[in-house]
This record gives C-alpha cells, sequence and structure tokens, in this order.
C-alpha cells in the first residue's frame, strides 16, 4: 500500500508563551496526511491551538520544526501560508467585518491577490457548498449564530487552501446547527479530497463524525489513532481528563451481554439492538441468556 | 505612554496608602494650575523635579517615569523648534535667513515643554500611586453620579479584554491572508478596516453583555449604595489640601508680580 502524502508535519515541536512558563507544547510531534480529517480533541490549555496556529505560522515554534506540503514554515510568512492552510477561528464575530457576505467571503481570495473573475468564482462555490449563495448580498451581522459561523468557514473555503483547520466549529450551535455545519465538513473532506483538523472538545461529534482523533493533555499528545479505538480506550483518556462517550460507556457495561465496547453513538447501539432482537442469528446467540 | 489598567503600580507607600484619593486629586489639580502660572523654564523644572521627588517617595521606581518624560521630549523639541518664531524678545542668539532666533525664544519653548512633562509626569504619578477603584471612589464621594462612576471603572476594566479580542481579530484576519506590514503607511492604515469592523462588533457586544448583566442583579435598584472600602479625610489630607490652596494662593500672587514668568502676555 503507498503510504498517503505527508500533509502536515510536525517535528518535535515545543512551544512556551512566556520564557520563564511551562511548555505550551512539549516536544510534539505528528503527521498529518492528505487527505485526514482529524480531531484535535483536548480540555482547554491541553495544546490543541497552540499546536493548530504553527500550522499556519501564527506560532512560530521555540524548538522543533513545522512543514507544511513539504515547506518549512520558518521560511513562509502567514500571508503566504494562508494559501496553503485555512484557519477558522472559534468566534465568527473575530473576523466578519464587511457590508455584504459575499464580500465577506471574497476577503481572504482577493489578499490572496487572485483576479477577480477568480475570485467571485470562488466566493460563489464556497457559498453554494455552505448553503448561503441566496444570502449573498444580506448584511452578514443580521445572520444568526449558524449561518454566521458558516459564512466563517466559506470565506475561508474560498481560499481554496488544501488544509483547513477549524477552531471549535460547533460552539453556541443547537443540534441541527451542528450537525449541518459537520456534515458540510465531512462532504469537503470527502468530496474535494482535502485536509480537515477540527479542534474541540466535543467527544460527541468527534464520535459521530471525524474519523482520526489526536489528543493532547498538557502540551504532549497522549493517544493518537482511529477515533472508534480511542474513544472506546477509557485509560487512554483517562489521562487527559476525559471519559469515552456516554453510549460507549454504556455499551462497555453491557460488553458481557455481548454488545461491542466500541459502540460510538446512539444510532449505532440502535442499529445494534435492533439486528440483536430483530432476526439476525449471530446477534441473537451473542446475547448469553436473554436477559433482557 | 503605558494605557489602561496597567498604569497603577502596587506599593507599600505612604502616598498610596494613606493619602486620601480627593486630596490627591486635589494636588494634581494644584500642579496643572501651577504649571500654567509660571513661563519660566527654571520654575518648572523646579516644580517638575518636585514631582518626581514625590514620586520616588512613593516608592515609584525611577525607570517608571521614563515613558512620561519621553512623551513630553516631543513637546519640548516642538516648543523650541516653534516658538522662537513667535518670542521676539530677548538677546539674539542666532539667525537664519531674516528669522532671528532670541534666548528667551528658545527659553519659552524649553518652558512649554517642561510645562507639559510636569502636566503628565503629575498625572501619571497620581495614576500610578491611586488605584483604578479609589480614583473612582474619590470622585463618587466628590459628588460624581454612581452610574458615571460605574462607567469609568469598566471602561478601564475592559482596557484588557478589549486588547485581548484585538489580538485574536488580527490573528484571525491574518490567517485570511491579511498582512498588516505591507505597503505604504496608508494602505495598512485602509487595511485596518479589517481589525476595527470586527473590533467595533465586539465591544458593542461585550457592553450590551456587561449592560444585562447588571440589570439582571439589579444594578440601579436603590439610589444610595455603601462601599466596601471606605475613605475618609484625615487631618493630614487637610493639612495637604491647605498647603495645596496657599501654594495655589502663592503662584498667582508671584504671578501678578511678575515672578517666574520669563515672558509676559502668554499664559
Amino acid at each position: 500500500m503507498v503510504e498517503p502524502e505527508v500533509a502536515i508535519d510536525v517535528n518535535e515541536v515545543s512551544y512556551t508563551y512566556e520564557p520563564d512558563m511551562p511548555l505550551a507544547l512539549d516536544h510534539v510531534s505528528l503527521q498529518i496526511h492528505k487527505g485526514d480529517f482529524l480531531a484535535l480533541l483536548g480540555q482547554n490549555g491541553a495544546g490543541k491551538t497552540t499546536l493548530a496556529k504553527t500550522f499556519n505560522g501564527l506560532l512560530r515554534p521555540t524548538s522543533g520544526s513545522v512543514s507544511v506540503g513539504g515547506l518549512d514554515i520558518r521560511n513562509a510568512t502567514v500571508s503566504s501560508l494562508a494559501a496553503r492552510v485555512g484557519y477558522c477561528y472559534q468566534n465568527p464575530d473575530h473576523q466578519i467585518f464587511n457590508r455584504t457576505v459575499s464580500m465577506e467571503a471574497a476577503f481572504g481570495p482577493h489578499n490572496l491577490g487572485l483576479p477577480p473573475n477568480e475570485v467571485s468564482a470562488r466566493v460563489d462555490h464556497a457559498l453554494q457548498l455552505v448553503g448561503l449563495a441566496d444570502k449573498k448580498d444580506a448584511y452578514p451581522f443580521l445572520l444568526g449564530k449558524g449561518e454566521r459561523q458558516k459564512l466563517a468557514v466559506a470565506s475561508v473555503l474560498a481560499m481554496g487552501s488544501s488544509i483547513l483547520v477549524v477552531d471549535e466549529p460547533t460552539t453556541g450551535l443547537d443540534i441541527q446547527g451542528i450537525r449541518s455545519i459537520m456534515t458540510l465538513l465531512r462532504q469537503w473532506n470527502q468530496s474535494e479530497e482535502r485536509t480537515i483538523v477540527i479542534i474541540t472538545h466535543d467527544l460527541r461529534i468527534v464520535a459521530e463524525y471525524i474519523p482520526r482523533t489526536v489528543v493532547m493533555a498538557q502540551g504532549k499528545i497522549v493517544a493518537d489513532g482511529p477515533t472508534r479505538s480511542i474513544l472506546s480506550d477509557g485509560a487512554a483518556l483517562a489521562t487527559a481528563g476525559l471519559k469515552p462517550p456516554q453510549i460507549t460507556r454504556v455499551a462497555q457495561r453491557l460488553n458481557h451481554h455481548g454488545v461491542p465496547p466500541d459502540v460510538m453513538t446512539v444510532d449505532e447501539m440502535l442499529e445494534y439492538l435492533h439486528n440483536a432482537f430483530s432476526g439476525s442469528e449471530d446477534a441473537r446467540s451473542s446475547l448469553p441468556g436473554r436477559s433482557f | 505612554m503605558p494605557v489602561g489598567y496597567s498604569i497603577y503600580v502596587e506599593r507599600p507607600s505612604y502616598l498610596h496608602k494613606r493619602i486620601d484619593p480627593r486630596t490627591k486629586l486635589f494636588a494634581l489639580c494644584t500642579s496643572f494650575v501651577l504649571a500654567l502660572l509660571f513661563n519660566n523654564p527654571a520654575y518648572l523644572g523646579i516644580l517638575l523635579a518636585a514631582v518626581i521627588a514625590i514620586g520616588l517617595w512613593a516608592r515609584l521606581p525611577l525607570k517608571s517615569f521614563r515613558a512620561y518624560l519621553l512623551f513630553a521630549l516631543w513637546f519640548l523639541i516642538l516648543g523650541v523648534v516653534i516658538w522662537p518664531f513667535y518670542i521676539h524678545q530677548g538677546s539674539v542668539v542666532l539667525q537664519i535667513s531674516g528669522v532671528q532666533f532670541t534666548s528667551d525664544g528658545l527659553l519659552f519653548g524649553l518652558a512649554m515643554g517642561l510645562r507639559v512633562a510636569l502636566m503628565v509626569t503629575a498625572a501619571g504619578v497620581w495614576m500610578m500611586s491611586t488605584s483604578p477603584q479609589h480614583i473612582t471612589l474619590g470622585l463618587l464621594r466628590l459628588g460624581l453620579p454612581y452610574k458615571a462612576g460605574m462607567v469609568m471603572s469598566s471602561t478601564i476594566r475592559f482596557v484588557p479584554l478589549i486588547n485581548a479580542e484585538r489580538a485574536t481579530i488580527i490573528e484571525a484576519q491574518r490567517a485570511r491572508g491579511l498582512d498588516l506590514k505591507r505597503g505604504n503607511p496608508f494602505q495598512r492604515a485602509l487595511r485596518y478596516v479589517a481589525v476595527i469592523g470586527p473590533m467595533l462588533v465586539r465591544t458593542l457586544d461585550m457592553a450590551q453583555s456587561l449592560a444585562l448583566a447588571m440589570e439582571a442583579r439589579a444594578f440601579g435598584a436603590r439610589p444610595n449604595r455603601t462601599m466596601i472600602t471606605e475613605i475618609r479625610l484625615t487631618r493630614v489630607d487637610w493639612y495637604i489640601v491647605i498647603g495645596c490652596a496657599l501654594l495655589i494662593a502663592a503662584a498667582i500672587a508671584l504671578r501678578v508680580l511678575g515672578i517666574g514668568v520669563l515672558v509676559r502676555g502668554y499664559l
């Protein structure tokens, strides 16, 4: 099997905000491959955002190196890295300032120095993707929180970067808002083979949408692997002060009744139970004693 | 010059802990009046030295005055360059293509610079030795309406928060390819729209949240408020106030007599 191309290579990176403060990143090494859909998971202050900010050069490692698509960030400015790594901030209100939705989305590509027809083509495409095409002339501040969040994502998508970092995309959104933004990101990842890094502490969205999980605690990476195995590994999560999702814990408690210990979502659990009770011989026989 | 919340320097000094903020405010006003009553650089220089001496007595580090004095230095240079064009009394020191520079003109420019230095440094000592809470409390006791006092202290409190917002916004826009360092100053200023826009929205947002939170906790429900920290004018405070009043009276008398005045007819 061919090793997938490395999109971001983090090599022994340490970072400290003040010389006498503890390390915010402590010799972190991480390889993110092209097409990865990855969650940086951890509690507040674990170093997730600090790590992600080295991807586009907003923070320069105190020691170690970061390269993006083979380019060492030490040799690049933030504005030139912006073409490779799109970084979407947690709060859309930290970036929205234009009079119309389409002007807002055009800000990034315009900064990259693209010709006007290319800019408008990209803006249209990005707004189409996030479902704001019919609001392109609307006043951004009058949009709802979920729509502003989508606009912030669109304005980064429009820059056409092959890597996208999204910091806490679901904060303050209701379940519908979360679903639509995560579905959008998943589609974008799958259809256009782009790399996405999501910074989050929300286990449920990780379990439901994101295939690879990197767990951070105290500036270190404590676990890295497929989401299913990471999130069902209570011991590994405990080092970061986290627990598996509730439904996974329920499944693990019921393990001696044959419930698989790596159930990630309620839907998976329902599917399993449905099979167990309605016919599938395998599942039925795996429930010893039919004690339910 | 340092701005905002960080001006106050906590020190265990008599000036910090024992003197009422109202007294300090009156002393500050006195220094302003004295600064305006004299225009002889020697007198203003002595007053500036006195203000710095008070600051050192309050155990403020010497280097904390540097920012204020450097700020005033610009006015000093500006004064020395500009005033000789207007003040023609005194002996001619040098002549450049028909324009005469007199000694009094130069000295008057120096005096104007020292005047700014005096006022700025006095204000600095006042702010470095009086915590924002005490400044507000003093003004409230002087009759400032409570809501206005609240506006004042929350303004000071929000400076570091808004500064943090500004840093975040700049990062977010740089991540979108905004380069604030490229181009000429005019182009750079225009690019700051991308920072100022979200900042305005965020500050309005924060102000609204604060107002809501305060109303939710019954802000303004009672007309008269009590304070956690009480302030009281002591005998020493009254001595200082009387001393300051006498200083002002004496300075006015000197002004009338023409002492300490280098150029008559100018403030």
